[in-house]
């Protein structure tokens, strides 16, 4: 009898408890789906309304000329959309080999406590403000040169790309199955060998995500060119001088009372998306090739 | 790959070997961002004619005082001069005097958002400082309606708009309302960047134009070239000879003339309330800050050059971009200043 009236209740709360599950379920799945679709959105607005303000003022001029004087109408940008490709490439130059090789040490060799002091380090140097990092390389370089540079932006960057170049680096080393190394070292490969073409070579996708991370995230900065790099209406390509870049071209057009320049900042604004966007589809494709021919 | 390899690794040799074949010279700057608009017309013309690049960043007069200070320019620039204190750590840091050589002049206007105002509005200093102490609240004050009469002022809250930032503009208008009002003097006091006593704050000239463009009832101070980009209107000011004057090129110029009787030696000189009937009271210089031993002989040599240039041919480019150019006397003065300049 008891256990009849045991069973009933079971029986009688299965539906209730599914109903509501199910409920549930629904309700969180659509959360889900609209927070998916507002993250998209926001992107995809972003993108429209860039390409719509901006893409009507982009012209052979934009890429090819140098800025006009204030106020004047017409002129490009040539030497800050070439100024931000050399920024970002003495960024990397400095702050991807370090952060590649901090990731790896910490994983393949960050059992001490020495590796906890580095990570919980760059973990906070992961959060702080990028216009910190640019009051750091200006004490760092500028001061001691005399001198704004493209080199002291450059180091500005790379303190930026550190911390998420390092993490993903270690994360991805992480991965790598255990028995590849043992395989690896079974076979009388020497450590460092097996680290660098065995253990980097697996995990090679997922640290080139990273990097890509990390460039696109500096490719946009602002705040840390500023008192770096300065900026420049010149052409210039050395590293000693100041360097324009379209981060801090599109901050100092787009509050600007000129009409024209603040259309030039919307097509500064475009170009610089474009260029991450096609900086990070290309660097996919040659990832790409590279284990398809393999 | 090793295509693509191959040929980003031409580009990049490219970039940086054309950078360095041309090896022009190169000066750099930074500082204030009210002349802006003339020096880097200035600097693309100087640069057509002698192939010399002036790069010039406006980061704000007090960015450019402190460049100097650490050495990291080769010439700054300012609408405020720099104080005792500035020049004595500039002298010990860098081993050498800093001097002001007035480029050029401007007008700091008083803007404001009231239809009913149209773009007649008198004010007197008493007036203005009453207002941006927070005393005079209301546009049909008394102290504003018997300066304006014939016009309808409404009930309206006056909502104050200043600048947020360190700026040489916030100079020039407070050191105008220090030598005018007492209470100013002792409450506030002049600055780049002061404690305001009422209203609202906006970044740069742009900030303000902004506020007051979007705010009925908003009164601001900008320069006169933002004023008039933006349209908007600006009030005629009582000046020291008891007369109202509207901002504009003639009026800047006379009050520089009003002001040289009493010209310092080093040029830091303030022509704000300065004497003169056309005079108009809220003026004032921006100055070029140079080293008085430029350590590269190459680069000082420039620098006088274009500071010559720009005291003659380049003062004929500043109408046009809103600027007042400078009185006769003053370019005298600036040129004894020049010769100075060793390299």
């Amino acid at each position: 009898m008891e256990r009849n009236k045991e069973m009933s209740i079971v029986n009688e709360n299965i539906p209730y408890h599914f109903f509501r599950r199910k409920a549930i379920n629904g309700a969180m799945l659509a959360l889900c789906a609209v927070s998916a679709l507002i993250a998209i959105g926001i992107l995809s607005l972003i993108f429209f309304y860039t390409i719509n303000r901006g893409a009507s003022y982009l012209s052979l001029d934009f890429f090819l000329q140098m800025p006009k004087p204030v106020g004047e109408t017409g002129g490009g940008m040539a030497n800050a959309i070439v100024g931000t490709v050399i920024l970002i490439g003495i960024g990397s130059a400095i702050g991807l080999p370090i952060g590649v090789m901090a990731g790896i040490y910490l994983a393949e060799h960050g059992n001490n406590k020495f590796a906890v002091l580095v990570r919980f380090m760059t973990d906070v140097l992961s959060g702080v403000p990028s216009i910190v990092a640019g009051v750091v390389a200006y004490s760092l370089v500028v001061i001691p040169t005399k001198h704004f540079s493209a080199f002291a932006g450059g180091v500005a960057l790379a303190i930026l790309m550190i911390p998420t170049v390092t993490r993903t680096t270690e994360e991805m080393v992480r991965l790598v199955p255990q028995s590849y190394r043992e395989a690896g070292l079974a076979l009388g490969i020497p450590q460092w060998k097996t680290t660098v073409q065995i253990v980097l070579r697996t995990a090679f996708r997922g640290i080139v995500t990273g990097i890509l991370l990390a460039v696109a995230r500096v490719a946009g900065e602002t705040a840390p060119l500023l008192f770096t790099a300065l900026g420049n209406r010149f052409w210039s390509t050395s590293l000693d001088q100041p360097i324009a870049s379209l981060s801090v071209f599109v901050y100092d057009y787009a509050k600007s009372p000129f009409e024209d320049w603040n259309n030039q900042a919307w097509a500064a604004a475009l170009v610089l998306i474009i260029l991450i966007s096609l900086l990070s589809l290309s660097v996919r494709i040659v990832t790409r090739n590279r284990f398809s021919s393999r | 790959m090793k295509t693509l390899k191959i040929a980003l690794l031409i580009i990049f040799t490219l970039i940086l070997g054309g950078g360095a074949l041309q090896a022009q010279l190169k000066i750099n700057g930074a500082g204030a961002t009210f002349p802006y608009v003339i020096y880097s017309k200035w600097f693309d013309v100087y640069h057509t004619k002698t192939n010399i690049e002036f790069n010039y960043q406006s980061i704000g007069s007090g960015g450019g005082i402190k460049q100097v200070i650490e050495g990291t320019v080769d010439f700054g620039a300012t609408d405020g001069p720099m104080t005792p204190e500035q020049l004595n750590e500039a002298k010990t840091k860098q081993g050498t005097d800093v001097l002001h050589i007035p480029t050029v002049m401007g007008a700091v206007v008083v803007t404001y958002n009231l239809a009913e105002a149209g773009k007649e509005l008198k004010l007197t200093s008493e007036v203005l400082a009453g207002i941006f102490l927070g005393e005079i609240t209301k546009w049909n004050d008394a102290k504003i309606a018997e300066l304006n009469t014939g016009m309808k002022l409404p009930d309206q809250q006056i909502i104050v708009a200043h600048r947020s930032d360190g700026s040489g503009t916030s100079f020039i208008f407070t050191d105008y309302l220090t030598k005018v009002s007492k209470t100013w003097e002792t409450k506030v006091g002049r600055g780049t960047s002061v404690n305001w006593p009422a209203g609202l704050g906006g970044k740069g000239n742009e900030g303000v134009s902004g506020l007051v463009k979007q705010t009925p009832g908003a009164i601001g101070y900008v320069e006169l070239a933002y004023a008039v980009k933006n349209s908007l209107p600006y009030a005629s000011i009582k000046n020291k000879a008891g007369k109202f004057v509207s901002p504009a090129l003639e009026s800047v110029t006379a009050a520089a003339a009003g002001a040289s009787k009493n010209f310092p030696e080093d040029l830091r000189v303030s022509i704000t309330d300065a004497e003169g009937k056309d005079s108009y009271p809220i003026s004032g210089f921006t100055w070029l800050l140079v080293y008085k031993n430029m350590k590269d002989k190459q680069k000082g040599e420039a620098l006088v050059n274009f500071l010559r240039w720009a005291m003659t041919e380049g003062q004929s480019y500043a109408k046009d971009l809103l600027y007042a150019p400078l009185p006769k006397d003053v370019i005298k003065r600036c040129e004894s200043k020049i010769v100075q300049i060793k390299y």
